[in-house]
């Protein structure tokens, strides 16, 4: 990933970053249905969510009709792509960080069998000094 | 699995590869997506015996050509209409459909040039054969981008 790691206000909204993400998985365009499902939202919050995004540039909209049925399509901007890479960079880095304080803990804490026995450090690397 | 529970990140994470995947599914051709690449295809091998059968002077290339584009164009119209979702036409530059658009290439060059060569040789069929077990290869790759692609969509194609 090339983006820099970085929390997007914008996007935060779990209902955006669902939209983002999913605009951002490779399609070139995604149908309003086709997102509306797969995000599991209604068609008024994507409505109204898109239309955020569309203000703040992240999501171009295309309108048509096949027929008498509306379609509307969406895909992301450049500006877009680059907010999403950098917050789901960000998320991704959040991840790591709770994960691995979650580690040390559950190292740190003794074990029951363990109480009043020294902790195990574990020998050192090989070429390590 | 993670401690998504105690961890937003990962939550918010897992529902997104979640969704994605429900997006990738979403993803598979109609029924008569695959009947189409086999015509289109069909249209592309029979070039060599349209050459060896229509009268001197006359190429069969340039309307088989533009037939098999806009079959194709028609199919990858109607792919996006039923499936909600526009992937844009995939080149060799495309990586995880790239193994699939090599073989399509050799397929269709190796299966022209054999089926000229058997034609010169009055092997019609078994120039025919070739065809056919080209237009199956053809299929068979076409089906490979798809996975590929839905892969890709799965994994995010490369957002995370």
């Amino acid at each position: 990933m090339t983006a820099r790691a970085k929390p997007d206000p914008l996007i935060h909204p779990i209902t955006r970053l669902s939209i983002c993400g999913l605009l951002a998985a490779g399609a070139d365009w995604v149908e309003f249905a086709a997102l509306r499902d797969a995000a599991g939202i209604s068609d008024s919050v994507l409505s109204k969510q898109s239309r955020v995004l569309e203000d703040a540039g992240y999501v171009q909209v295309r309108k048509g009709a096949i027929g008498r049925r509306p379609r509307t399509w969406f895909r992301l901007t450049a500006q877009g792509r680059q907010a999403v890479q950098g917050h789901l960079a960000w998320l991704a880095q959040l991840e790591e960080a709770v994960s691995a304080s979650t580690r040390d803990a559950q190292q740190a804490r003794p074990l029951p069998g363990d109480r009043g026995q020294p902790r195990r450090v574990p020998p050192p690397l090989l070429g390590s000094s | 699995m993670r401690d998504a529970a105690r961890d937003p990140a990962a939550l918010e994470l897992e529902l997104l590869r979640a969704q994605r995947s429900r997006l990738a599914d979403r993803m598979r051709p109609p029924w008569w997506y695959l009947t189409g690449v086999a015509i289109m295809w069909a249209l592309v091998f029979s070039a060599p015996f349209g050459s060896r059968y229509l009268p001197r002077g006359v190429s069969p290339y340039p309307s088989i050509l533009a037939a098999g584009l806009a079959v194709a164009w028609l199919l990858h119209w109607g792919q996006a209409r039923a499936t909600g979702i526009k992937t844009g036409f995939r080149n060799l530059s495309y990586r995880p459909g790239r193994p699939a658009g090599i073989a399509m290439l050799v397929v269709s060059l190796a299966a022209n040039v054999t089926e000229t060569s058997l034609i010169r040789r009055g092997l019609l069929a078994a120039a025919i054969v070739v065809a056919a077990l080209a237009v199956v290869a053809q299929v068979a790759a076409q089906q490979a981008l798809l996975r590929a692609i839905r892969q890709d969509l799965r994994a995010g194609g490369g957002a995370a």
